[in-house]
């Protein structure tokens, strides 16, 4: 079992109303499952299937399929970034 | 260096930074500003830039990084504000310094696509009571895809 931070940016922040959420990984997992569980999990959770929506882990920029390992400590999920 | 900060930047300064004493022959600059996005007073528009604090910086140091393998660079700078901003602000600073103009050039050019793309920043407009997130453009992508063989 691993707990980790999931934390949210942007406008996807702000139409789940959360910034921040504790995750506990029973068994190892995707991106693309967590998000599902968090999608069934929180309100207005569809945000998180809209297209576009990307993710990291420990900073380092994920994809859906990616692994979480059992030593990562936050996954994040974001709209295409727009700096610059 | 690279800086993520709320504070304006002198580029002057900056410019100064990036000189190494007898083997600096070019450096690159470039830097980004808030220009007017509505039909409105200059003061009813507002711009607000929110980040993730130790990923931009991670990923701003990825990005240099393979520019560094890249190209023969002296120094880099990048400095990118955060916060709220009005019309007319600087927003962004990317300078490169080496011996010669052409990897200058293209590594300046490269720092600022990959960091429109690969950087955890995120534009918010307001114009009078309204406010939206800026939605990311394709052309930025389109841009990205010059440099496709990276690994940032």
């Amino acid at each position: 079992m691993n707990s980790i931070s999931v934390v949210f940016f942007s406008s996807l922040r702000e139409s789940l109303g959360l910034g921040e959420y504790s995750f506990t990984l029973n068994a190892p997992m995707t991106i693309g499952e967590l998000k599902k569980q968090l999608a069934e999990r929180l309100d207005n959770g569809q945000a998180l299937l809209a297209s576009g929506i990307q993710s990291s882990v420990d900073f380092d920029f994920a994809r859906d399929n990616d692994v979480i390992s059992d030593t990562a400590r936050e996954v994040a999920f974001f709209p295409p970034v727009t700096g610059g | 260096m690279i800086s993520v900060q709320q504070e304006d930047f002198q580029v002057q300064a900056l410019y100064e930074r990036l000189l190494k004493s007898n083997q600096t022959g070019a450096v690159a600059m470039f830097v980004g500003l808030v220009r007017q996005f509505a039909d409105l007073p200059k003061d009813a528009c507002t711009f607000e830039l929110e980040h993730y604090p130790g990923m931009t910086e991670h990923n701003l140091q990825s990005i240099v990084d393979e520019a560094n393998t890249r190209w023969p660079l002296l120094d880099v700078c990048v400095v990118h504000r955060v916060g709220r901003l009005s019309v007319d602000d600087q927003i962004v600073f990317v300078g490169v310094s080496a011996s010669h103009r052409a990897e200058a050039f293209q590594a300046c050019d490269f720092i600022m696509d990959y960091l429109k793309s690969r950087a955890a920043f995120w534009k918010k407009e307001t114009q009078g009571e309204q406010s939206q997130w800026v939605s990311a453009k394709e052309d930025d992508a389109l841009s990205l895809a010059r440099w496709s063989d990276s690994q940032v």
